[in-house]
């Protein structure tokens, strides 16, 4: 009997689910029904795709108690608006853009701070996606007065070609390029002032082109006239809406950002030796993005509300299940115990440390690190490469996760769990509340079972059954994934 | 073609006697690779390349020097242990590089690279261990830093995070040498065997992840580091197990106790172990600090050259020490430096020892001054391309890049201006 009401639930739940048109599409090429995920599920992931954060366990109870029949749709909206996915796309932007004070972008802290506050308002006032790369592309002036031409700065050696390639990668997918473009940003010079590092980002209008009509990747060609700013001309075509490209390898990176797999993969190998999974979902995202004016929100908006994205974790779902990333599963160890890393800057002496309750997420320079940021893959951001974010569970972060010295003294002095277990009072109350704050729903009776036995087996008090819990929790595959 | 029988029988022959001769092709052959980084950029003229006759604004506090047991060489007078056994190591006084930013000098230092490309090269701690994937079977990580790396840049280049070191975190020369992820003293045994069993409870009941795919690897990484935990693993840090009288050879302090770390290491197969020893970047009252720092150098460095060589390990293990530059040779007396020395990466000294180089000699030579080089330069490719060449790996080989294909693992090798050959008159024939 029971059984039947679960099928019946779920058969129900299946057809409820609004249907957007990616639904549709993925159907039409994988003839597959997936199986939706549960409210829990879904709060986890879309806390950690848009935030880069677990819920805290108000919120994660007020919405798993919820009977708002567009609970899920209103979710989506308030982390959409949040300041904290500005944060974290800040991070992703960073990542790919080399954010870094020294070696190999060697943009120096102030820089740094400059251009990601420069992102931050960018993201923060959701600035359509083709005028974002048009002001980043037109940018000059003073790296810290004018903070984008920090784009221009972010390589060993400034030159055309380097320029150019990288350019290509981000907004185009080419991860090789002809270099007849390269004559676009001839222009650029670099100058000192007796400010110390900074650096102005001028053009020299008295060059004369290289060629006169330069080629572009899809045939295009453009005129280089004397005197003007040739970067105009080539940033007219890369954004234009004739450009399908541009605008197709944006919808495709954002797919790529909240499923972890691109329907191009990677997401940064464009071209005929890789095509993309599934033609008819890329170009409709592509028409959806092109149609909303570029506008990134509208995009994650309309794949959040897909029931693809809201199926279960695969086999029985669509969505495949991620390890946490770096930068996240650092602060939720924080967050948990309540105690953070110490960051600090090793330029420009003396030592530059960061304020006690910095997130990873917030660092914004990849030069800044921690030996634990490092074992779990953080992004050292040498490269405009999506992939070189590593998120592969391995036995040597196990062993950190296992039996750290430095971790264990974290969840052992936690007042963060003291007072949770002055507060709870009683053992079921304990579990319940560390089941909430760090996998995001209540534990099952089953689970309070276990615990109870747990407790009385080993004699262990209140607060060592919390440092166990947590222990536990910490190292399960349900908390160090996705999914 | 015809060939003498009496030529073969002689081939033969020689070819069989060769294989009786310890020291041919194997015993080129290092196993392991200590590099003791004196991070912040040591002064050569207060170390291994003094200058007594130069006058005050360049020898400063330390015009007396120690006469090392090799006739004709002699280091600076804080390093009176070492100058007892400058028969076990080589000299290079010619190391330049020119380079005198903190970072750029690492990276110069430790990868190799002076030709300014567009791509980051890995360390070439990162580079051995990932040579020595298939081979080194070791349970311990490939490439171990005592007590962290200096991640001033990403250390594992385009390699990957896969081959950066693993730092040990916690101080070797407390009683617990406490190894994040290896050494806890806050679990025992018994409390750690509790909560696994609860974790593998749980994940049975688990809803999520019963039947995860995941769940099967991700157990036997689990069970891998419970056999490295309580396993030998363990024992290669747990200095206690050593006599009182060893750890006092190489000194109660941070450097003395991660050689003795360094050298169970070595015994444990480790291919690449980095003793990395901070504070070097004297600028301020340098000659003080130098008086503090450099006694516990001489007894840690000694000691280690002197235990691997006792126990037979020298041969096999390359002992690397110097920082990523030197220090200028002119003292700057004037305040706020009040007796310091600046940045100098235009010639600076580093020692080798074991694994197939040749002790007891002296590479290159700078001026009178010390300002300038006058013999033999020797640039960071050359140093690490004769290290990777004793490791038996080709210095001209390649490394696979993700777009970029194939790159040569020394870019800089053999370029004019970014190298001056392989160190040949260093190492046995």
């Amino acid at each position: 009997m029971k059984k039947i009401i679960c099928m019946l639930l779920i058969v129900l739940s299946i057809n409820t689910l609004s249907a957007n048109e990616i639904d549709n599409i993925v159907r039409n090429t994988l003839h597959q029904h997936f199986l939706p995920c549960g409210d829990e599920v879904f709060l986890r992931r879309t806390f950690l795709v848009l935030t880069g954060r677990l819920p805290k366990s108000d919120k994660a109870v007020q919405f798993l108690q919820s009977v708002h029949p567009e609970k899920r749709a209103l979710l989506i909206d308030s982390l959409l608006d949040s300041d904290e996915y500005v944060r974290y796309v800040v991070m992703r932007w960073g990542d790919i853009l080399r954010i870094k004070s020294e070696f190999p972008s060697n943009l120096w802290p102030n820089g740094v701070q400059a251009y990601n506050r420069w992102l931050y308002e960018q993201i923060s006032a959701n600035v359509p996606y083709d005028t974002f790369v048009r002001n980043l592309l037109l940018s000059q002036g003073s790296n810290f007065r004018s903070p984008a031409v920090n784009f221009y700065r972010a390589f060993i050696k400034k030159i055309p070609e380097n320029i150019y390639q990288n350019i290509q990668l981000l907004f185009l997918g080419e991860r090789t390029t002809p270099f007849e473009g390269a004559a676009c940003f001839d222009q650029i010079s670099y100058k000192t002032t007796k400010e110390w590092k900074e650096e102005i980002i001028y053009l020299d209008y008295a060059q004369k082109p290289r060629k006169k009509t330069v080629k572009l990747s899809n045939n295009k060609s453009i005129q280089l006239q004397p005197g003007e700013d040739w970067r105009k001309q080539y940033t007219e075509w890369l954004t234009d809406k004739q450009n399908r490209r541009f605008a197709a390898v944006m919808a495709n990176r954002l797919w790529y950002w909240v499923f972890g797999k691109g329907i191009v993969d990677e997401p940064d190998d464009w071209g005929a030796h890789n095509p993309p999974s599934n033609k008819a979902l890329l170009d409709y995202l592509t028409d959806q993005f092109i149609a909303s004016g570029y506008d990134t929100k509208a995009l994650l908006k309309l794949i959040l509300n897909s029931g693809v994205y809201q199926s279960s974790h695969a086999p029985a779902g669509f969505y495949i299940a991620q390890r946490l990333p770096a930068e996240v599963l650092i602060d939720a160890l924080a967050d948990l115990t309540g105690i953070a890393d110490e960051y600090r800057s090793r330029v420009p002496e003396p030592f530059t440390f960061y304020p006690k309750d910095t997130r990873a997420i917030d660092l914004g320079d990849a030069t800044v690190s921690s030996s634990a940021l490092e074992l779990f893959g953080r992004v050292s951001r040498d490269v405009s490469l999506e992939s070189q974010r590593n998120n592969t569970l391995s036995a040597r972060q196990l062993l950190y996760l296992m039996n750290a010295r430095e971790l264990e003294e974290r969840i052992r002095k936690s007042n963060a769990l003291s007072e949770l277990c002055k507060q709870e009072k009683d053992i079921p109350g304990v579990c319940r509340a560390i089941t909430l704050m760090t996998l995001s729903r209540f534990p099952t009776d089953e689970e309070m079972l276990l615990y109870r036995q747990y407790a009385q087996k080993n004699k262990v008090s209140v607060r060592q059954l919390a440092s166990d819990i947590l222990w536990m929790q910490i190292n399960s595959i349900e908390f160090l994934y996705n999914h | 073609m015809n060939i003498h029988p009496f030529f073969k029988t002689t081939v033969l022959l020689i070819s069989m006697l060769m294989m009786f001769i310890p020291d041919g092709a194997s015993a080129r052959q290092a196993k392991s690779v200590i590099l003791v980084y004196l991070d912040g950029g040591p002064s050569q003229t207060d170390t291994f390349d003094p200058k007594p006759d130069a006058g005050r604004d360049i020898y400063g506090n330390f015009k007396e020097v120690s006469v090392t047991n090799v006739p004709g060489i002699i280091i600076g007078s804080k390093l009176p242990l070492l100058a007892q056994m400058a028969d076990k190591y080589s000299l290079i006084r010619s190391m330049t590089h020119g380079v005198n930013g903190h970072e750029t000098g690492h990276y110069a230092m430790i990868t190799g690279d002076l030709s300014g490309g567009d791509v980051v090269y890995p360390s070439y701690g990162a580079v051995i261990s990932y040579f020595k994937k298939d081979s080194y079977k070791g349970i311990l990580p490939p490439y171990i830093s005592i007590t962290a790396a200096n991640n001033r840049f990403n250390e594992g280049g385009f390699l990957g995070n896969r081959f950066k070191s693993f730092d040990t975190g916690g101080a070797p020369e407390k009683t617990t040498f406490e190894v994040e992820g290896i050494v806890n003293p806050f679990i025992s045994a018994e409390k750690f065997n509790q909560r696994l069993q609860l974790l593998n409870a749980f994940e049975n009941i688990n809803p999520y992840f019963k039947t995860s795919a995941y769940k099967q690897a991700i157990d036997s990484m689990r069970q891998h580091n419970i056999s490295f935990i309580f396993g030998e693993a363990g024992a290669s840090f747990d200095l206690s197990k050593e006599s009182k009288e060893v750890r006092e050879r190489y000194g109660m302090h941070r450097t003395g106790q991660a050689c003795l770390t360094a050298r169970k290491l070595v015994e444990a197969g480790v291919p690449f172990i980095n003793v990395r020893s901070t504070g070097w970047d004297t600028h301020k009252k340098g000659f003080q600090r130098l008086s503090d720092m450099l006694p516990e150098l001489d007894q840690a460095l000694s000691a280690l050259i002197a235990d691997l060589d006792e126990r037979g390990l020298l041969e096999s293990t390359i002992i690397l020490c110097g920082g990523e530059f030197g220090r200028t040779p002119r003292v700057q007396w004037e305040a706020p430096w009040n007796g310091g020395r600046a940045h100098f990466g235009k010639a600076f000294s580093y020692l080798v020892a074991g694994g197939g180089f040749i002790p007891g000699k002296v590479v290159g030579k700078t001026d009178k001054t010390g300002e300038e080089i006058v013999e033999r330069k020797v640039y960071p490719a050359d140093l690490i391309g004769t290290v990777y060449l004793l490791m038996g790996i080709d210095p001209n080989g390649t490394l696979p890049h993700i777009t970029a294909g194939l790159l040569p693992v020394l870019p800089s090798l053999g370029k004019e201006g970014q190298s001056n050959g392989l160190l040949y008159e260093l190492i046995k024939p």
